[in-house]
């Protein structure tokens, strides 16, 4: 018998596809897919959210761990011009601000469940005047009033349970990974779009109290100088980019308003509120 | 010892059958090994401490295989077979069988 | 953002050594199957009734071939939709004939000229964290016919 070793030809075995086309195929078509099952589902628990009762959710309390200035003349004033902007936002009647000052160097400010809204004493020691500072009471009292802190809870419960689900069933580590962060961003858009939202109607609101809507951009400002340490994509931040909003203000001032108008002060005593002294204090305590 | 995973030896006659006799080794690497293999999970290509550690291994079930047979009065060990299973993360045993013969 | 950056470097430097190791290693199987061109591997046990080899011997060779991050996260993304996972398909192609080669190595060093009854195994190694299988070791052994 005759034994012999033939050559093969090559290829057999392996497919001839170019693994970067395939990678093309499979990202695009994978995530793609990924972030319009988030897109659809966020939109649908978006929707639903809506119909949740605001007692239901003013019943959801977050309890934050703060050092708070409550009663003092800071939160009091805070909490005056909350009310003034809530009845210029046409709230319902059901819907409560209560606002807290907090004391942090954050420069931020934020709205949660149940109508609560939190200060940070960082962001209100950059406050140049009041219509900024009414202009961020107006953005967060409008989160509020379109209910986005109820809506992003309900997103960000089924679509996390989407992914989680999804992930356990793939059960592989880079691509679930990778899904979490698709879904992160998809998220994004809808949280950018309720910024936009609520600076539309924050803006009016400020239109109707002041006649206009000056030093709105001042708020955008004391961001923009927060950012310009890292700016990050649009594409990966949960805010339109602060030119962009800045660039809106000015858009609106060209159809409403008087450009000329005076901004109006902060009550003289602001700063001194800021850092009280060690008889303040025992004031507040006693209080 | 002739071993061979032929069930016949050419020119040789099977005198008598001892049975099976088998051999097995149970490694598992050290941490150095897997942080190599982390790397070359990225960079991919052949993982030479584990080739050696699993051709150690499998040299030594042989040679446990080998010293059964011995111990029984065979001369050959024929039709051998190897085969591998991951017993945990990270550990393997490896396995060698065949039959035990004296060949004339 | 950080964690996407990090994920486009590994899989570029992934493409990169991978394509690169995998070019090289193919030429290097190339021209070592045809310098063993005169050593035929048999998968049939009973060899020829005339062959009357002067000795016999089990020879065996092995590799374990991981796969580069590129290919596997192509793989992950390939379990999801299904189909032919075309990236692993060079990977046991390379490791089963590596494996061949060195078994014919080992063979040729004890001056064999056939192979019989040569069979193939192949088994998963890294089943460590995560699940990913991304290695495979690949014995290949037979019985050398040295005349």
């Amino acid at each position: 018998m005759d034994y012999s070793n033939p050559q093969i030809p090559e290829g057999i075995n392996v497919s001839k596809t170019h693994p970067l086309s395939e990678f093309a195929l499979l990202t695009v078509g994978v995530f793609g897919a990924i972030t319009i099952i988030v897109l659809i589902l966020g939109f649908f628990a978006d929707k639903l959210a809506h119909y949740i009762p605001y007692k239901y959710e003013s019943r959801i309390t977050i309890n934050y761990d703060f050092e708070t200035y409550d009663n003092s003349p800071l939160q009091q004033y805070i909490q005056s011009l909350a009310n003034r902007i809530a009845a210029a936002e046409q709230l319902p009647e059901e819907m409560r601000i209560s606002v807290s000052v907090v004391e942090s160097d954050t420069v931020n400010a934020f709205a949660s469940l149940g109508g609560k809204i939190v200060f940070f004493t960082g962001l209100l020691e950059k406050i140049p005047n009041e219509n900024a500072l009414a202009m961020v009471m107006a953005h967060e009292i409008a989160h509020i009033k379109h209910r986005h802190p109820i809506r992003s809870l309900g997103r960000g419960v089924v679509v996390g349970l989407f992914v989680t689900l999804f992930s356990s069933a793939i059960g592989n580590d880079i691509v679930s990974n990778s899904m979490g962060n698709v879904s992160f961003i998809s998220q994004l858009k809808f949280s950018r779009n309720n910024e936009e939202e609520a600076d539309t109607t924050a803006l009016d609101a400020l239109q109707q109290i002041y006649g206009h809507i000056n030093g709105a951009e001042d708020l955008f400002k004391i961001l923009k100088e927060q950012e310009s340490i890292h700016q990050i994509p649009e594409f990966f931040s949960t805010h339109p980019y602060t030119d962009g909003r800045i660039r809106h203000i000015e858009s609106m001032k060209q159809n409403v308003g008087d450009k000329e108008a005076l901004l109006t002060e902060l009550p003289q005593q602001y700063n001194s509120w800021m850092n009280p002294s060690e008889s303040n204090m025992n004031v507040n305590a006693d209080l | 010892m002739l071993v061979t995973n032929l069930e016949i030896v050419p020119g040789k006659r099977i005198q008598k059958h001892y049975g099976l006799v088998q051999g097995s080794s149970v490694r598992a690497k050290h941490v150095g090994r897997d942080i190599m293999a982390g790397l070359k999970n990225v960079f991919g290509g052949e993982l030479k401490g584990y080739t050696e550690l699993l051709q150690e291994s499998r040299q030594e079930a042989t040679d446990r295989m080998i010293e059964q047979a011995r111990a029984v009065g065979a001369n050959a060990v024929l039709n051998v077979r190897f085969s591998t299973s991951s017993v945990t993360a990270g550990a393997a045993e490896l396995f060698a069988y065949g039959t035990a013969v004296i060949l004339e | 953002m950080l964690e996407l950056i990090t994920l486009i470097v590994l899989l570029a430097l992934g493409y990169g050594f991978g394509r690169v190791a995998e070019l090289r290693h193919y030429r290097s199987i190339q021209s070592r199957e045809a310098q063993y061109r005169n050593l035929p591997a048999i998968a049939t046990k009973f060899p020829d009734p005339s062959l009357r080899p002067r000795e016999t011997n089990l020879v065996t060779g092995n590799v374990v071939i991981s796969v580069d991050y590129f290919k596997r996260f192509l793989s992950q993304l390939r379990n999801i939709v299904g189909g032919r996972v075309k990236a692993y398909e060079t990977l046991l192609d390379r490791a089963r004939r590596e494996a061949i080669l060195r078994m014919k190595e080992d063979a040729h060093s004890q001056g064999a000229s056939l192979i019989f009854n040569v069979k193939l195994e192949t088994s998963s190694i890294y089943k460590g964290k995560g699940r990913a299988i991304g290695s495979v070791e690949v014995l290949a052994y037979g019985t050398a016919f040295m005349d």
